[in-house]
């Protein structure tokens, strides 16, 4: 999978403000039980700049279903890729980038 | 003009920088702290995590909704003035406490957002630790609907 995460990226004030929405159905280990499926939930998040961590997330089962992030951080310029990748407990990752407006 | 005090500034934070090289790298909590995501209790978690329960209230803006009819997705944002370098969001309402770790990278400005699931009623507990020292913020958010399930 790719490119799954939908994101936004806007610089103001010097300040670039992430908001990004993975898609995944976060199963806890609980609601699996119900729905007799595996658990599986993201557990890593990270997001980069130019090559440079920007955002970093170590994450549980308790994130809802399409997990919604958001966050800022300085140093971005208007057209630099903002790069987000999830890892998930089964080890499936997905990696998505946008450009920052 | 740079005084005297300045420039002394100026090469502790050189120094700083080079000291910091490992931890710029990436920390994935799941791997290093695997204990951290089993435990049930939200003080034992903040021990994995950040080895000491002793904070000190404040200094952190915590925002999460009074009563949430539906507990499935809670909306909960922070932000803070602190140089932090890790905050961790815990629950007491859920069979795990520990949420997600955070660690901060350097050009970061700390005003992050997430939305959780509570199966009840909870304390949603931020914890931030900054210059060697945890400062923390809780507070209670009601579920009418649990969010795992229930």
């Amino acid at each position: 999978m790719s490119d799954t995460t939908k994101i936004k990226a806007k610089l103001k004030n010097g300040i670039v403000e992430v908001k990004a929405l993975a898609s995944h159905p976060m199963l806890s280990y609980q609601e699996a039980e119900r729905a007799k499926k595996e658990a599986n939930f993201i557990t890593y998040v990270v997001a980069k700049v130019g090559g440079k961590v920007v955002y970093e997330a170590s994450t549980s089962q308790f994130l809802s279903k399409d997990p919604y992030m958001k966050f800022s951080f300085k140093g971005g310029a208007v057209g630099d890729d903002v790069e987000i990748t999830w890892k998930d407990l089964k080890g499936a990752t997905d990696t998505s980038t946008a450009k920052i407006k | 003009m740079i005084n005297r005090r300045n420039f002394l500034g100026l090469g502790l934070g050189a120094l700083a920088v080079v000291a910091i090289p490992g931890k710029l790298s990436a920390i994935d909590f799941r791997e290093t702290m695997p204990k951290a995501w089993t435990v049930t209790k939200v003080d034992d978690a903040v021990k994995e995590i950040f080895g000491s329960t002793a904070t000190t209230e404040g200094s952190i803006n915590l925002s999460a909704p009074d009563i949430a009819e539906n507990g499935a997705v809670i909306p909960v944002s922070f932000d803070t003035e602190l140089k932090a370098t890790k905050v961790a969001v815990f629950q007491d309402a859920n069979p795990e406490s520990a949420v997600a770790v955070f660690t901060i990278p350097e050009n970061a400005v700390i005003d992050y957002a997430i939305r959780i699931k509570l199966a009840k009623t909870g304390t949603v507990t931020v914890i931030a630790e900054a210059d060697g020292k945890l400062y923390s913020v809780s507070k209670l958010v009601k579920v009418t609907i649990g969010g795992c399930g229930g």
